[in-house]
């Protein structure tokens, strides 16, 4: 860990400099990556980020500047820099952020089994064990990859409002990318889990029998699997469907950022307006959130990148559009004030407006009881190929783990089954919320310019939808 | 610097190491990020960075270092991290050097450029003027040096400095053009050319209504035409083949494409992509990828290379190679020939968000953005929205009957990774869907 009075240093120099606000923003990341391919450790990865980011408000216009030297000289060279680039902006509308208590704390997630006690041996161990298992199955594998990841986020964020907060963040991540061959059929899959915490993780997410299970299903879907029926029927849809489709949406469009244009020229914009806020969306049965604090999600934090404490947020509520994902410069645009969405990767870029762990909230319809009302329809588990247009209107979803519904009951696998509807449609179509929330599958969510992979969580119950296009 | 990298390597060798690669960069790049037609943030970077990739008896470990004041205990470390590593017998070592490198190509005035704002001014300004009422995009001035030592007698040294811009122009929500700007001297950066393209798509595709599913001839603006190339590209990486993100997979000599398709990457060309070397020194070189429709190699690094019985394409990255610029061919027709053989189709300017079903069939679906355009007998009859293009990429590279003599150095956010340099391209009976009813 660096001298974290420059980060102090920072923040008064930055006044000094004629900066109306300004904030610093230190961090320490210990990262990992076993990168698995086919039963062979390609490479470990092992990188220790460490820098400090100084972001500022001067004559109306947003400047940041970071570096790795932690030296007073190179602050106050960022510092100078932000500055000016700030002065520069020559902004008609002068960028301004709603008033924040300040905030002195400090956070941290805990870790039943620490990251850092625990050896590298006993983690490839863990990855060549489920390796192992998979190929124990004597199914035809002709690749399978695997990417295990360790995070131990160290901050230290200062404002000039006198906020000071600290704060230690473990994570953990394991992605595997499996192919699947049979009868000339060939089944691919990737899935990325996450969790806040320590190496107990892979255990309390059961990733031995998750991906044992998958690949099972792999080869029942490549040697049994049908065409997928076509036309209008019902459809029943599992946690991780429901979870990318909160996550594309419902999270992306109510991005405020998004919605204001400040993501146009990358990550595109949003069909939801200022305007749209009480406009119905979906059914009443449809709520969706996204809420930094559930205990471990991927993307748990107490306090955001801009020092403001993070709550629940209910984008769609019963239905209805209903609350904006904001930072302070988004809530001044729309009058109002920073719900905690601000979060940036790494020190050296700015925090914007992001998702969190996203979800759809669960009712209490079981499953049994969902597909039990299906005379007609398709059970998708999990997908495969997905997009969604730049407003997030258009989205398209196709089958990886799927089977046919007929009379109640779930009967065969089914292949390729593609849903490919508006957001209002898909939304509009839920009559029937479970209670089996899942709230881990992780994602790599990709946005601003320097591109920002962040973690997020996609999670939600299952959930059934009446008389929707399959093709 | 040169001394951290020797650090570097000479430390790893001296715990023990087979192998060594430190790549020192320095960064000092500055970008202006706007949008609503003003600057909304500007950003600047003094870092510098050591990668490093160190071997002990095969087990391989990848490293960016940031504390750069704690050199010695940091690659220690590393080395512990070895020892209790697995061993990785596709190891096949590092280039052997030293090599000699092409001549140091550096446009001074971008090295000294201290303020983007007319670029982005005129930019706006232009895509304005096509009748436009909202921009957003970025201005950027990457700035990188690179100093290179390998255990294996590589000294290299490279500095990496060009403009970039992107602008998207909208006239309302659903009615937006993209363009962007790409040099290496500042003399042949045109903002104004990019502001001008994205207004003037943006104008034209005002209104647009639903368009309908169906198999359309396709007329491929370079912007979506990079995105096709930079997937051939990404999925020819013998690593993507090896995982199995690939259709490329035991297909070399094989017919990938049409015949009026050859794809080269070349980070020895004059690109934003250029460099004087790849990851392990050896210099960047010229390599055909598809030519004439056929696929003729993957891009490799030593060690890929040994397990395909090759040599390496200088393509190597810190793990897995990767590709530095892409060329398209260009073809032998005009723009203006390239529409009016297009008797019934559309025209796409932009996409994102390309996704496979699976990789090894290469099933895949992209979303078009920006203007989407109903072409007939050659000519823009409508504009339409709300399409994606569901089609199969070997298929869609098989289905290109022509290309354009010019081409255009594109990249984009998320989209085209890597500069890719794409002539207009039409293509015959490409699937498009759309949202059910």
């Amino acid at each position: 860990m660096a001298d974290l009075d420059l980060v102090d240093f920072a923040v008064d120099y930055a006044r000094e400099k004629g900066a109306s606000y300004a904030e610093a923003r230190y961090e320490h990341q210990i990262e990992e990556n076993f990168i698995l391919k086919n039963s062979v450790l390609d490479a470990l990865y092992f990188g220790e980020d460490n820098g400090i980011g100084v972001r500022v408000l001067a004559k109306g216009g947003l400047g940041f500047a970071a570096t790795n030297s932690m030296t007073r000289a190179d602050v106050k060279a960022i510092v100078d820099d932000a500055v000016k680039i700030a002065k520069a902006a020559h902004r008609k509308d002068p960028i301004v952020f709603p008033p924040e208590a300040p905030v002195v704390t400090t956070w941290s997630v805990p870790q039943v089994k620490k990251l850092s006690d625990v050896p590298v041996e006993e983690k490839i161990e863990e990855i060549l064990h489920i390796d192992r298992e998979l190929t124990d199955l004597k199914i035809k594998m002709p690749a399978r990859f695997f990417q295990q990841g360790n995070k131990q986020i160290d901050k230290y964020f200062v404002n000039s409002e006198g906020s000071r907060i600290k704060s230690f963040s473990p994570r953990v991540r394991l992605y595997y990318f499996l192919t699947v061959m049979a009868n000339g059929n060939v089944e691919q899959t990737y899935q990325n889990y996450g969790w806040s915490g320590g190496w107990e993780a892979l255990n309390e997410l059961e990733m031995r029998r998750r991906v044992i299970d998958e690949a099972k299903s792999m080869q029942n879907s490549v040697e049994h699997g049908k065409k997928s029926p076509e036309g209008k029927m019902d459809l029943v849809v599992g946690p991780q469907v429901s979870g990318i489709a909160s996550h594309e949406s419902c999270g992306h469009p109510t991005e405020a950022d998004r919605v204001l244009g400040r993501e146009a020229s990358q990550a595109g914009k949003s069909f939801i307006t200022p305007a749209s806020i009480g406009q119905r969306v979906g059914s009443p049965i449809v709520t969706v959130c996204d809420d930094p604090t559930i205990p471990h999600g991927i993307a748990y934090y107490a306090y955001d990148d801009e020092g403001v404490k993070s709550r629940r947020r209910y984008l769609y509520k019963e239905g209805i559009i209903n609350e904006f994902l904001q930072n302070r410069e988004t809530a001044a645009i729309l009058g109002t004030r920073s719900n905690g969405s601000a979060r940036a990767t790494t020190y050296n870029v700015e925090a914007i407006v992001r998702m969190a762990n996203t979800f759809v909230e669960p009712k209490d319809w079981g499953f049994d009881e969902m597909v039990e009302g299906v005379k007609s329809g398709v059970y998708m588990k999990s997908f495969m190929e997905w997009n969604i247009d730049d407003r997030r209107y258009n989205g398209k979803y196709v089958g990886r783990e799927a089977y046919r519904i007929e009379n109640g009951e779930i009967t065969t696998p089914v292949r390729k089954t593609v849903i490919e509807l508006t957001t209002p449609t898909f939304w509009g179509a839920v009559d029937a919320v479970g209670k089996d929330l899942e709230i881990f599958h992780a994602g790599f969510c990709g946005k601003s310019d320097p591109g920002q992979a962040l973690d997020a969580a996609l999670g939600g119950p299952t959930m059934r939808l009446r008389n929707v296009t399959l093709r | 610097m040169e001394d951290t990298a020797e650090r570097i390597v000479n430390r790893a060798i001296n715990l023990g190491c087979q192998d060594a690669v430190a790549d020192v960069a320095v960064n000092r790049s500055y970008q202006i990020r706007f949008a609503q037609n003003q600057v909304v943030i500007s950003n600047r970077w003094r870092e510098t960075t050591a990668s490093a990739f160190i071997v002990y008896k095969k087990r391989v470990v990848a490293s960016d270092i940031k504390d750069l004041t704690k050199l010695e205990a940091q690659v220690e470390n590393l080395v512990k991290i070895a020892k209790a590593s697995q061993e990785n017998p596709d190891y096949a070592g590092i280039a052997k050097g030293p090599f000699k490198y092409d001549r140091l190509v550096v446009d001074k005035k971008i090295v000294d450029l201290t303020d983007g704002s007319d670029h982005v001014q005129a930019a706006v300004g232009a895509a304005l003027e096509e009748g436009a009422n909202e921009c957003a995009g970025s201005f950027w001035k990457y700035d990188e040096e690179h100093f290179l030592r390998t255990s294996n007698g590589v000294n290299g040294y490279d500095r990496r400095s060009s403009l970039y811009l992107s602008i998207r122009a909208l006239m309302g929500l659903e009615s937006s053009g993209h363009g962007v700007a790409c040099a290496t001297k500042l003399s042949q950066f045109d903002p104004a050319k990019a502001g001008h393209k994205a207004g003037r798509i943006a104008a034209l595709a005002k209104n647009p209504v639903t368009g309908r599913a169906g198999t359309f001839d396709i007329v491929f603006d370079p912007l979506i035409f990079g995105s096709l190339i930079d997937q051939a590209g990404g999925r020819a990486g013998a690593y993507s083949v090896l995982a199995g993100l690939s259709p490329y997979a035991k297909k070399i000599g094989k017919k990938v494409a049409s015949e009026a398709v050859t794809i080269t990457d070349d980070g020895s060309a004059e690109s934003i992509g250029r460099r004087r070397f790849d990851s392990e020194g050896v210099p960047t070189k010229r390599n055909t990828i598809i030519q004439k429709g056929i696929l003729k190699t993957y891009l490799h690094n030593t060690s890929t290379a040994k397990k395909f019985k090759t040599k390496t394409t200088a393509n190597a990255g810190l793990i897995a190679p990767d590709a530095h610029a892409l060329f398209c061919k260009p073809g032998d027709w005009t723009k203006d020939e390239i529409f009016e053989e297009c008797k019934d189709g559309l025209w796409l300017t932009n996409t994102w968000y390309t996704r496979y079903q699976s990789y090894v069939t290469g099933d895949f679906s992209t979303i078009p953005r920006d203007g989407i355009f109903r072409i007939k007998k050659g000519e823009v009859v409508g504009v339409w929205k709300d399409l994606r293009l569901t089609d199969n990429l070997i298929n869609v590279w098989k289905s290109v009957v022509g290309l354009s003599k010019n081409v255009d150095q594109v990249q984009w956010w998320g989209e085209v990774g890597v500069p890719t340099f794409a002539p207009y391209a039409l293509a015959r009976k490409i699937g498009i869907t759309k949202s059910a009813e």
